[in-house]
């Protein structure tokens, strides 16, 4: 913990510090969650121009995207 | 998204509040925005295999801040090192500060003691090139260019300068620069289960071990489409923010054009300019400053967290 002591933007600096140091987790969970359903849902609606199969890619991409989403987010909120 | 891409972008950059056609705000703003289009490039370069070698408005940034980088640093720490005592001075205190605070509270508690030394300089030339190049696109260095051009030099339509003109000044906003980025945090997260675990066993690191077999069938692919999600996580963020700041700074501007044409009075335009548009996207742009920042930061906090993920593997 930072010292009493230390000048007023030191002490600042540390908290800021530690403050980001335990954010890194939370902004993965984030946007590994949103990435995953923008990019699957994203691939499913290319497949429905390509093959002509309109709603049904996007609507497997989105869930397919939940199901990776999901599982990426909590893989990382429950790292040790 | 069709939108942004590049050649939908007509050079009508400045021009298009004069067109006979009135005045187009989406167009002046993608113009604004996206790449220069590849029929009015910076410096003309053969195709090779079918790619346009051709240096347009996003080339020339990117060339232009990876220069002012390399260089700024590296003359720095020159210098710095070449003095009697070493006691950081100047531009050295701040960069100093940076490569500290990147090293100690982005990379540290994410990579590890062990790896520490190989994977900072990798994030910090992240840090530093997205931070510049995002910055780079708010100096508003090229309307400086534009005016002296217009008022002094006066060169032809197809000048270099006035080919400089067109196109958005911030190459951190085109997806395929940050595509690029991400694509080498993907290898660097390769590379960094290899180095720590081998070849073999970093593939096998990725999906939890000890469960039954069924469950397999399902992990391996979601991890296999996890792996690419997270370096496209970092591609959209980056370059959607780049590009949402900036346009809504431009559809604010727009509203004076707008409005002198909707009363066709230049009184107005000046009035809606004066008490709305300025004021707003003073703010805004107060905003986008922090927006640089923190986008520079996430970028690399990401990266980190994602190599570390490779490194220390719990499960």
């Amino acid at each position: 913990m930072p010292d009493e002591r230390d000048p007023f933007l030191a002490r600042s600096l540390q908290f800021l510090q530690a403050n980001l140091r335990q954010a890194g987790p939370a902004a993965t969970a984030s946007y590994s969650l949103i990435g995953a359903i923008v990019l699957l849902g994203g691939a499913g609606h290319l497949v429905d121009r390509w093959q002509g199969t309109d709603p049904w890619g996007l609507l497997a991409g989105l869930l397919i995207g939940l199901v990776v989403g999901f599982y990426e987010l909590a893989k990382a909120v429950w790292r040790p | 998204m069709n939108m942004l891409q590049p050649d939908h972008a007509e050079p009508t950059a400045h021009g298009a509040d004069h067109a006979e056609g009135g005045f187009d705000a989406g167009e002046t703003i993608i113009g604004h925005v996206a790449n220069s289009s590849f029929e009015h490039p910076i410096l003309h370069l053969p195709v090779v295999f079918g790619i346009d070698f051709s240096i347009t408005k996003h080339v020339f940034m990117l060339l232009l801040v990876a220069t002012v980088v390399f260089l700024g640093v590296t003359l720095t720490v020159r210098r710095y090192l070449r003095q009697d005592r070493l006691v950081p001075a100047g531009f050295m205190n701040a960069l100093e500060f940076v490569v500290e605070f990147i090293r100690d509270s982005i990379v540290l508690p994410n990579v590890g003691a062990k790896y520490v030394r190989t994977w900072a300089p990798l994030v910090l030339t992240f840090f530093c090139f997205i931070l510049a190049a995002n910055v780079a696109g708010l100096i508003p260095m090229f309307e400086v260019v534009g005016l002296i051009d217009h008022y002094v030099l006066h060169t032809g339509e197809h000048s270099v300068i006035k080919n400089m003109i067109h196109g958005g000044p911030t190459a951190t906003a085109n997806f395929n620069v940050t595509a690029a980025l991400a694509t080498i945090t993907f290898i660097a997260i390769i590379v960094a289960g290899t180095l720590a675990h081998g070849f073999i066993q970093h593939w096998i690191n990725l999906v939890p071990h000890g469960l039954a077999w069924p469950l397999y069938i399902l992990l391996i692919p979601i991890e296999v489409m996890g792996m690419f999600v997270k370096p496209f996580a970092l591609t959209m963020r980056l370059a959607a923010n780049m590009t949402g700041g900036h346009i809504a700074i431009l559809a604010i501007l727009s509203f004076v054009f707008l409005f002198n044409e909707i009363f066709s009075s230049a009184l107005a335009g000046i009035g809606v300019g004066v008490l709305v548009s300025v004021p707003l996207s003073v703010g805004i742009y107060a905003l986008e400053i922090i927006v640089v920042l923190v986008q520079a930061y996430v970028f690399t906090l990401l990266s980190a967290v994602f190599i570390g993920m490779a490194i220390n593997v719990h499960h």
